[in-house]
């Protein structure tokens, strides 16, 4: 079984860089910079919000970086701060363009559904049927209907590959917490998936529409 | 001499999100590799959840980063260097 203990992150240390420090700390940064704009694009929905979050969090790092400690995870370090950094300012309570049962987190929900739609749930890429009705502000609203803890660890799963470690490196919490959390929050996801579907029409409740 | 470790479908079930994540140990990836080649329910539900995974992690992917977004944080970190060089004295 994993270890149940991310490694700690080091916290920022304030202290005034040079122009040395400047140089390694931008390429540093331009090496994750499309990863850190992903990130706080799809927590904050906004393009504007991104880039603030981006140059905020960029700017915070790098009063920091002497508390970051060379060979580990510069990406895991940023994207620690950027997540700190949206439940510091941006975080709201959100309108859920979704309303899902939040209690009830079925095993295999999609899979009953699809049975149950008449959908084919064989071949190698079964969920492709649903999804191709589906665009990406669609699976956003879906992923919008989970609640924040679990939206911010689906979001740093789907979008970086992450590992649970590096996750609960950059959510600094047990292992156990993240791995929970997605294991819940995908369940939760495909609720909300069908729902939207349904909501936009591209699912019948009894019968596939193809 | 113990006999040869299976998993039943409920525990290849219970480890089955660990496995699309690769977050089992090596034996227990085994063990339920080996389940999934036998049994042919097993497979058609994690082929499906497998899928689903994948499905949303190709929507959500494709972003632009905003042309200059790399130069613009550049120039705030300039910025803040010289905010902060001592004044003299």
């Amino acid at each position: 079984m994993p270890n149940d203990r991310a490694t700690p992150i080091s916290p920022p240390v304030h202290t005034r860089p040079d122009a040395g420090t400047q140089r390694e700390f931008e390429e540093l940064f331009a090496s994750v910079a499309a990863d850190a704009y992903g990130v706080a694009l799809r927590l904050t929905r906004n393009a504007a919000d991104a880039e603030d979050l981006v140059q905020e969090s960029a700017l915070r790092a790098y009063r920091g970086f002497a508390g970051f400690e060379r060979g580990t995870n510069f990406r895991a370090w940023l994207l620690r701060i950027i997540t700190n950094g949206y439940f510091e300012r941006y975080r709201v309570e959100r309108r859920r363009p979704v309303q899902i049962d939040l209690e009830d987190a079925p095993d295999l929900y999609l899979y009953g559904r699809f049975a149950d739609a008449g959908l084919d749930t064989r071949g190698t890429n079964p969920a492709e049927v649903l999804f191709e009705k589906l665009d990406t502000e669609q699976v956003m609203m879906a992923i919008d209907a989970l609640p924040d803890e679990y939206r911010v660890a689906a979001t740093l799963y789907f979008m970086q590959d992450l590992s649970y470690e590096e996750i609960a490196q950059v959510l600094d919490v047990p292992i156990g917490t993240v791995r929970s959390r997605l294991h819940r929050g995908r369940k939760l996801l495909q609720k909300a998936l069908w729902q939207v579907a349904l909501d936009h029409g591209l699912v019948g409740e009894r019968q596939g529409d193809r | 001499m113990s006999p040869l470790a299976r998993y039943t479908c409920l525990e290849t079930f219970q480890r089955l999100d660990d496995f699309v994540d690769h977050e089992l140990s090596e034996e227990e990836q085994r063990l339920v590799q080996e389940h999934l080649a036998t049994c042919e329910m097993c497979a058609g539900e994690y082929r499906f959840e497998a899928s689903v995974l994948d499905q949303v992690r190709a929507k959500i992917r494709r972003i632009m980063v905003p042309s200059g977004l790399i130069a613009r944080v550049s120039a705030r970190l300039a910025a803040s260097r010289d905010a902060e060089e001592p004044s003299g004295g």
